[in-house]
């Protein structure tokens, strides 16, 4: 019956289990295998053997890679900061208690209950330069038909949109727990000293808001790197490559040209490049008090 | 997954019931399918059970949009499941080079078999992979739509096919993009499988005699010029309805009657009248280009057996029993796709195949139709097409996306080298 700290020592760690065994077969691992495996090659006959660089070398003469990092990149340089402010803007939104207020933060958060998959299909139907609705509505205003996903142009800027319908309402969520964690007193001694809502916001509200805003950011960021269903059903990268995604290629590479190795290495090149977006929007945001 | 798969069955109580007699002779065979229509499979799986009970076929339908990424992965793992799986014929070298397919040559009568059939399960003097079908094309036309632009229909004689300059022109009168009426379109808009044969028409080769170069095949002059024509269909004659890559699609605008010409496979004589059984429709032979010669497309699904599967006297019995004349005629019943059997050939000439429809399929089939190109990389060649076809198609400049398709493809054939 010791009740000493050494021999209780296994208990949290039992209690720990389930989720560090869960964190380490689904996230860790896995990480380990893409960054091992894109020094790897299989041959024909299933059999890998040792590739050295040779993956990574092959992609950096790969213009299509490299149209895919540009694609990637741009990509997240828009939808990243779009969509913090787009959920910021839908949490003062609702965040006030008024009429209607419970049914709009229903209806922001709506779309996330939907499957990517789904929302995909939806978009894409509505989309549709002939025969979808909004086409026709817009054809209906007398104005020109849009191509969508079907214009080298538009289908990235489109697939950001479709992206941030179903997305934003979730970030939503947590920026409004932010706004909630703010003690009132802070708003009511501005409000005193004669701030106005502009100054309340600005010199209040966001310098308060710095950690959940770069919760978001930076969990945003991770996802949309990874942004994937989409292009897989509506555009399968293209047109001309203008949606061609690096979870896209990588997806190719493994199973349109049975390249597993480059498929490795190119989601290994992935989780670097997240990581340094993590790290810079981690210093951008950072509060005073945390350096 | 098979062991997984095992252990539900087996802690389920329910199981414990039901395999109490099956038990001691119970032989689990993992099929791997194509998604088509249940009725079109359970048929052919049932006469399997009825012939051989002590085997238990588990059967898997995979949608055609994902089967080959599906046997890419279950296959790659090494491991004895799938025991059977369905093989798009001009895939078989490819799996041959990778190890997927067990050598069937002692287990099958070279003689019984159509002479496209067998040369595209071959590789090395080998047969690969159990030829189950093949395929054709034919130029299906809505009849309504024609008499309403005032069209006299296309004949049913290979020697008067249209070309398809008459095609676009008889197309031009009957589309109404606004109005969401076509004139024509591709029942696999997307697939090299049903495209290629333009270029061939205008007598471009696809690839090198080895298999293993695309550039200055791919982007040829004549291939060029083949697939600008089939850009125009959708960008400047309007004709064609961009973005519907989908065949479930193209078929539907054809079978609810808002395209007045369709290419279209043989076993759409069953699934158009099946599915819109309203639609007045008739049949003629696909067009060619008037400076170049008729080509159809061919080839079509075979059964392969997985070298590794723990099955092998249960996955010989079921190619056995798949490559018999009565399976394959209940095929063609359910399905028609062109018999590889002569025996089926010679034993439905006086009924299935006296239609006119399948007059036109069999001249095609021995005097027009042309493999896909021959290559170990069909996979990746495939692919990397599908995708330069789908942008062709948006408006990208031709000579540019067929040049990158046949770098791109160059370098993925580059293992194979």
């Amino acid at each position: 019956m010791g009740n000493g700290i050494r021999e209780r020592g296994w208990i949290p760690l039992l209690f720990l289990a389930p989720a560090l065994i869960g964190l380490i077969v689904f996230r860790l691992a896995p990480i380990g295998i893409a960054i091992v495996g894109g020094f790897l090659q299989q041959t024909l006959r299933g059999e890998t053997v040792f590739a050295g660089l040779a993956n990574y070398l092959d992609l950096a003469t790969d213009p299509v890679f490299w149209n895919s990092v540009r694609v990637t990149l741009l990509f997240n340089v828009l939808i990243n900061p779009f969509q913090v402010v787009v959920a910021l803007g839908l949490a003062l939104l609702v965040f006030r208690p008024g009429p209607g207020v419970t049914f709009f933060r229903a209806a922001y958060f709506l779309p996330m209950c939907v499957s990517l998959a789904i929302v995909s299909v939806l978009w894409n139907i509505l989309l549709d330069t002939q025969l979808g609705p909004v086409n026709g509505l817009l054809s209906a205003l007398g104005l020109e038909r849009q191509p969508f996903f079907r214009s080298e142009s538009q289908a990235l800027l489109t697939m950001i949109g479709i992206a941030s319908w179903k997305g934003c309402g979730y970030w939503m969520m947590f920026l409004l727990a932010g706004l909630y964690a703010i003690p009132d007193d802070f708003h009511e001694a501005a409000r005193i000293d004669g701030a106005n809502a502009w100054q309340r916001f600005r010199y209040v509200t966001l310098p308060l808001m710095r950690r959940p805003i770069l919760f978001v950011l930076i969990a945003d960021t991770a996802i949309n790197f990874l942004f994937f269903a989409p292009v897989y059903i509506i555009t399968n990268g293209g047109p001309a490559g203008a949606t061609d995604l690096l979870m896209f290629q990588a997806y190719q590479s493994a199973f349109a040209y049975l390249n597993h190795g480059r498929s490795l290495a190119i989601s290994t090149i992935l989780l670097v490049v997240i990581a340094i977006f993590a790290m810079v929007e981690f210093r951008l945001f950072r509060s005073p008090s945390d350096a | 997954m098979a062991t997984r798969r095992a252990l539900f069955s087996c802690t389920a109580g329910l199981a414990l019931l039901a395999s109490a007699s099956a038990w001691a002779q119970d032989t689990p065979l993992n099929v791997l399918w194509m998604g088509w229509p249940e009725e079109q499979v359970e048929p052919l799986m049932d006469a399997f059970r009825e012939a051989q009970p002590d085997i238990t076929l588990n059967v898997e339908r995979i949608p055609f949009a994902q089967i080959f990424q599906t046997i890419e992965v279950r296959l790659n793992a090494r491991g004895g499941d799938p025991d059977i799986f369905i093989v798009d014929s001009p895939l078989t070298a490819s799996y041959v080079a990778r190890g997927y397919l067990l050598d069937l040559t002692p287990h099958l009568d070279a003689s019984r078999f159509t002479k496209a059939a067998l040369a595209a399960a071959t590789v090395d003097d080998k047969i690969y992979s159990a030829p189950f079908g093949s395929s054709s094309a034919l130029l299906f036309y809505n009849k309504t739509l024609l008499e309403e632009a005032g069209i006299e229909p296309p004949s049913t004689d290979p020697a008067e096919r249209w070309t398809w300059a008459q095609l676009v022109e008889a197309a031009e009168k009957i589309a109404k993009p606004d109005q969401g009426i076509w004139g024509f379109v591709f029942e696999q808009a997307e697939r090299p499988y049903q495209l290629l044969p333009l270029p061939m028409s205008l007598g471009a080769e696809m690839i090198s005699p080895d298999g293993l170069t695309a550039t200055g095949y791919v982007d040829s002059p004549k291939s060029v010029e083949a697939f600008q024509f089939y850009q125009d269909l959708y960008q400047t004659n309007q004709v064609s309805p961009p973005g519907v890559f989908d065949n479930n699609l193209t078929f539907e605008l054809f079978g609810t009657g808002k395209v007045g010409f369709f290419v279209g496979n043989p076993y759409d004589l069953v699934n158009l009248p099946t599915k819109y059984p309203d639609l007045e429709w008739g049949l003629a032979p696909h067009p060619y280009f008037a400076d170049g010669t008729p080509v159809t497309p061919t080839g079509a699904w075979h059964i392969g057996v997985n070298p590794n599967t723990d099955q092998m006297d249960a996955a010989l019995t079921f190619i056995d029993f798949m490559m018999q004349d009565d399976t394959q005629r209940l095929w063609l019943k359910i399905r028609p796709y062109p018999p590889v059997l002569e025996a089926v050939w010679e034993a439905e000439a006086d009924t299935t195949f006296a239609d006119p429809g399948w007059a036109i399929v069999r001249h095609e089939l021995t005097e027009t139709a042309r493999s896909r190109p021959a290559t170990p990389g069909w996979r990746e060649y495939e692919d990397i097409m599908r995708l330069a076809i789908r942008d062709i198609q948006t408006g990208a400049d031709v000579q540019a996306t067929l040049t990158a398709a046949a770098e791109r493809t160059d370098r993925e054939l580059a293992k194979y080298r």
